[in-house]
């Protein structure tokens, strides 16, 4: 098949709408939106909102790893929310065990989740389209089964270090400069933000192009000389690096890690507002984000039941597959264009038969 | 292509509304239920909710008093029914005098087990909503993740707990007895029934290693020998785990579990369709099988075949003026309730009872000292629920329920088979709160 | 990891293997498993081949109809027949409902399209499901057959006619549905439909009739699978709404296609995971075995059938 599976009519242009440098606007507009959360937001909102938010940052890096994967190449995980775990999982064995620096627990997560990650994609790569993203699901079924029967590591000992009869759970530590929860919130969006960096600069080079081309054709893109298995697996690798550092934030951000956390739906939840949020854009990852952690803040502290955010999460997939297939990102200044000129033409008319009338 | 999209785009939107519309609709029609069935249960019982305030029928109007809890709402795991028992105590109370004049506001926070999240709530309900005490609380995780920060702020919160740190810390102190002692208790109730051997199977959660060295101890103490299992949960091959736990247990030996009711349902009637029920001397539960929805569900051919460890008084046929006052708040301000009589509400209605009693002694202004201060001064207060009075105390630990009932299923309902029983002292950690207690006078 | 072949060396060495006598029973209970896991995933390859979608609402769809049942059972107090009637109804009438909309809607698109967009329609049915029936009171629900109360004892252990008839649906549904597929004129016109929907339009076939009648067919067999899976596994929206996953491998071991290879896989899993509980020091690892399985299947075993797939367009 021609990988270009999930996007139906809507063809993405080869460089990331939205982060794209035609001026000199756009880049001051992002580093001053930046400048803006990393100083001005903390200070407005209450902790439970910080806390909220820093969240959102830690999901928008595994938001943008799925959708680098099903947007850029057109390979769809379905696997995704084990994959977190995993880089969150050593992240807490690492924070435990050693007295690394932070950022090097980070990176260390990153780089083990992309090796198991791409261990795991290798054979998988034979697979494309449906195969893939159910072979994905049967992995992360796999991988939520050991890690319900080992457990994240709670400060015990051994290769595990879970222990089972703690009185007393210890906390994970945090970086000495963002041990405060709005200190760890700059920390985690400027973390993010170097992610989406690192996947900018690879959407925006010879991978990127590559990766184009395999989505439009597989087969065409063998025939222009490119070597679709190794840009496949890079791509697998990058999503398991960022989504393993996402873990890692994970990890410092609770403090504490349960397996229950991570049931094997997780990851169905997570391509549900991936899609939602728009897999062209590299801004649908933080959409994305937004509505699998925001939200549920929101309609938590307005007491609604969460049960609704599964059915709305549900309505969306079929809606974005079904007409709006570049997502949320696309879709709403779209729908704004619309009915702002639906209500400038209503004021047009009106003031027409103003006039008419004396 | 692009015509057929266009085309089906106005069906798809129609389809897309229609599918919200009746989202809401059944949501209405969920809520008009749940509160006509209350409604319908009758008013008699309104009159003998008027005292529990001091001033009946005069509502209360000072500045409120803030209460907080979280409670864990997600599907499977839905602890809720306690904070809005919690709530209709309080709306009873705020009807009838209130605190010396002062209604007490209860702001709930739900938390669908994410560490992060129950943190974040904690804050809120300080920073936010500004309470000066913690009741009602209902959790898997928020004893052993908010424990540091109630310490840092020195708030003692009232709960009903399942995280050890519940029971093995300063700051908390809970009306049940959690898992651990409440699979204690059933470990005990079939050793005194004289089973050779325990099987003691529970689901993986955290700390299930904490929860099983109590039986262990238990078992130990009585030479007799106890394999101990987990399972993953939700269980899906309920037959094989069965037949697994009735090999292990052997004809004289007991199986005890600790699971939560739908996880237990299915484990035991697949042991009925095994017909391997009888193939052990008895069948135990910690307190979550206590719920007439179990032993209805499991029928008659179950009656006097379970043992259930209960740690509040069996509602069916209680009396006097507190159970009374229980169903008459569950009648008139319990709408939100949805499980009605059983012991989620209760465990609600006790620690509501005891956080207004404490908070009716303090003179003064309510802030997070003086309410904290009452809270951990509460000394042998008593209720029709529990077996012994209830204590708080400045203890490093506390687990001031460790006298409990044992029911078992008869015709469709939970019956007492066993009143008020002390938990051994075989457990390591209950003989350190008996000894941290006594060298406190309690 | 425990997979089918290279356990028992591991069983035998460091484990300690419990004696036959103690496995024996457990053959049963991993048959009556088995049979769980070919229901759904039986059910779900015939209507990939029916219509083309890999319907992952298939649990969802026959969960929301076991719990109508048993609201209008316990509540309503209606005749336990009638309410199952009612079940198997509702998810022919919910499948339909989406076949109408959305399965046209998404004719034109991906397996890969078509299988997420089913989905959605799981997380709404769940959403809606946990909403109505809740569990903050401690309930626990359960639907009983009166088929459980009576049956035949093997090996020590009663095998009740529930597990009889949900391992018989298994075999019957394989049988009957692979020949209806094969040897009727509509059972042809829908697969010729799920293959390719402008050629079979244009070969005269009444494409929307036949679509629905598959999809209220497919929705038949989810609803009345949804009766039998709550009766055997657990009446929990969650549990059954998930158990797809679980099925799924042994469909996938059939990949997508073969009804026959897909009961025989769901059978061997059933029979795998059973067997493995009774051996203490890997029983919480037993729940791995259909992924386990599937990704052997997929990955080593068809390594080249997988390469003609991904021409194929799977």
């Amino acid at each position: 098949m021609d990988a270009a599976s999930l996007e139906g009519t809507a063809r993405p242009s080869l460089s990331p709408r939205g982060l794209d440098a035609r001026t000199f606007v756009r880049p001051a507009v992002i580093v001053a939106l930046l400048a803006f959360v990393l100083f001005a937001l903390p200070a407005l909102l209450s902790l439970y909102y910080v806390d909220a938010l820093t969240q959102v940052a830690i999901y928008a890096i595994v938001a943008l790893g799925l959708g680098l994967l099903a947007g850029r190449v057109g390979l769809v995980s379905l696997g995704q929310a084990a994959v977190l775990a995993l880089g969150a999982w050593v992240a807490a064995r690492l924070l435990f065990a050693t007295a690394l620096p932070f950022p090097i627990v980070l990176l260390l997560a990153g780089l083990v989740t992309m090796a198991l990650g791409t261990v795991v994609g290798l054979p998988a790569l034979r697979l494309s389209g449906l195969y893939l993203a159910l072979i994905t699901l049967m992995l992360a079924g796999a991988i939520t089964v050991v890690l319900a029967t080992t457990n994240f590591p709670n400060g015990g000992h051994g290769f595990l270090g879970y222990n089972s009869n703690a009185l007393h759970t210890p906390a994970m530590r945090r970086p000495t400069i963002a041990s405060s929860d709005p200190a760890f919130f700059r920390y985690s969006v400027i973390v993010g933000a170097l992610m989406f960096l690192l996947a900018l600069v690879h959407v925006r080079t010879r991978p990127g192009r590559a990766w184009a081309a395999i989505r439009q054709s597989e087969a065409a893109a063998r025939a222009a000389g490119i070597n679709t298995t190794l840009y496949k697996l890079w791509a697998f690798a990058l999503a398991s690096f960022v989504t393993g550092v996402a873990g890692g934030l994970l990890a410092g951000s609770s403090r504490y890690l349960y397996s229950i956390d991570f049931p094997t739906q997780a990851s169905i939840t997570l391509l549900a507002v991936v899609l939602m949020g728009g897999i062209f854009s590299l801004w649908g990852a933080i959409v994305a984000a937004l509505l699998l952690q925001l939200l549920p803040a929101l309609l938590n502290s307005w007491g609604v039941s969460p049960d609704w955010l599964t059915i709305l999460f549900g309505i969306g997939v079929l809606q974005v597959l079904t007409t709006a297939p570049a997502g949320l990102v696309d879709q709403v200044p779209k729908d704004l264009a619309r009915v702002g000129r639906l209500l400038s033409g209503v004021a047009r008319r009106r003031a027409r038969t103003g006039e008419s009338t004396p | 292509m692009s015509t057929f999209r266009v085309a089906s785009r106005a069906r798809l939107s129609l389809a897309l509304t229609g599918a919200i519309g009746v989202t809401v609709l059944a949501g209405f029609a969920l809520s008009g239920t749940s509160s006509s069935a209350a409604t319908t249960r009758g008013a008699r019982a309104a009159d003998a909710t008027s005292y529990c305030g001091t001033k009946p029928g005069v509502a209360a109007t000072g500045t409120p008093i803030n209460l907080g809890t979280i409670d864990t709402k997600q599907a499977g795991t839905d602890f809720s029914d306690i904070s809005s028992m919690a709530a209709a105590y309080f709306a009873c109370v705020n009807a009838n005098g209130g605190i010396n004049g002062h209604p007490i506001k209860y702001d709930v926070q739900y938390d669908q087990t994410q560490p992060a999240q129950i943190a974040a709530a904690a804050k809120a309900l300080i920073q936010t909503d500004k309470v000066v005490g913690i009741v009602g609380v209902t959790d898997i995780l928020e004893c052993t993740i908010d424990q540091a920060y109630w310490k840092s702020l020195g708030i003692f919160e009232i709960d009903s707990g399942i995280a050890p740190e519940c029971w093995s810390t300063p700051n908390s102190a809970a009306v049940n007895m959690g898992p651990r002692y409440s699979s204690d208790g059933a470990v005990q109730y079939a050793l005194e029934q004289h089973a050779t051997k325990i099987v003691f199977d529970q689901s993986n959660v955290p700390g299930t290693g904490y929860i099983a060295a109590g039986p262990a101890a238990i078992a130990g103490a009585a030479h007799v020998p106890i394999t101990q299992l987990t399972e993953n949960v939700p269980v899906t091959d309920a037959s094989s785990v069965a037949l697994k736990e009735v090999d292990d247990a052997g004809p004289n030996g007991a199986v005890i579990l600790n699971f939560t009711p739908p996880d237990a349902l299915v484990i035991l009637q697949a042991a009925q369709k095994l017909g391997i029920v009888n193939r052990v001397k008895l069948w135990g539960c910690s307190t979550p099988c206590n719920t007439d929805f179990l032993a209805k569900s499991l029928g008659p051919a179950w009656n006097h075949k379970l043992f259930v460890n209960a740690e509040l008084t069996d509602p069916d046929g209680a009396t006097g003026a507190e159970f009374a006052l229980y169903r008459g708040i569950l009648t008139k301000y319990g709408s939100a309730v949805s499980g009605g009589i059983g012991s989620f509400s209760q465990m609600g209605f006790v620690e509501a009872k005891f956080a207004v009693k404490a908070l009716e002694t303090i003179k003064g202004a309510y802030t997070i000292k003086s309410v904290n201060a009452a809270f951990e001064g509460i000394k042998n207060y008593k209720s029709a629920m529990l077996c012994s009075p209830w204590t708080y105390g400045n203890l490093a630990l506390h687990i001031p329920n460790n006298v409990d009932y044992t029911t078992t299923t008869d015709n469709g309902i939970m019956v007492v088979a066993q009143g008020c029983h002390k938990i051994s002292s075989a457990d390591p950690q209950i003989a350190k709160y008996r000894t941290v207690a006594a060298a406190h006078g309690l | 990891m425990p997979g089918g072949i290279d356990l028992h060396p591991l069983i035998i060495g460091v484990l300690g293997l419990p004696s036959w006598l103690d496995f024996q029973p457990f053959i049963y209970t991993g048959l009556a498993l088995g049979g769980v896991y070919a229901l759904s995933g039986v059910g779900m390859v015939v209507l990939y081949r029916a219509t083309g979608v890999l319907f992952l609402a298939f649990g969802a769809v026959g969960a929301m109809g076991a719990l109508i049942a048993w609201q209008l059972i316990n509540a309503a107090g209606l005749n336990q027949w009638l309410a199952y009637l009612i079940c198997i109804l509702f998810g022919g009438v919910v499948t339909l409902g989406y076949g109408i909309v959305f399965g046209r809607a998404l004719a034109a698109r991906e397996p890969l399209v078509k299988a997420v967009a089913t989905l959605g329609l799981a997380l709404i049915l769940l959403g809606l499901m946990d909403l109505l029936w809740t569990s903050s009171g401690g309930e626990s629900r359960s639907i009983t057959l009166p088929t459980d109360n009576s049956g035949f004892i093997i090996s020590q252990i009663q095998v009740t006619w529930t597990q009889v008839i949900g391992l018989a649906c298994g075999v019957v549904m394989t049988i009957v549905t692979g020949a209806f597929l094969r040897f009727t004129k509509l059972g042809t016109a829908m697969r010729a439909l799920a293959n390719d929907r402008e050629i079979t339009a244009t070969l005269g076939v009444p494409v929307r009739r036949v679509e629905a009648a598959a999809w209220f067919g497919c929705g038949i067999l989810a609803g009345f699978a949804g009766v039998l899976l709550a009766d055997l596994v657990a009446l929990d929206a969650t549990t059954l709404t998930f158990l797809v996953i679980s099925s799924l491998a042994a469909a996938l071991i059939g990949r997508l296609r073969s009804i026959v290879v897909t009961f025989v896989a769901a059978i061997v899993i059933g029979l795998v995971d059973a067997m493995i509980t009774p051996i203490q020091s890997i029983t919480n690892y037993r729940d791995m075995t259909p992924f386990v399985l599937a990704a052997v299947a997929l990955l080593v075993v068809n390594r080249q059938r997988a390469n003609s797939l991904s021409r194929e367009g799977i």
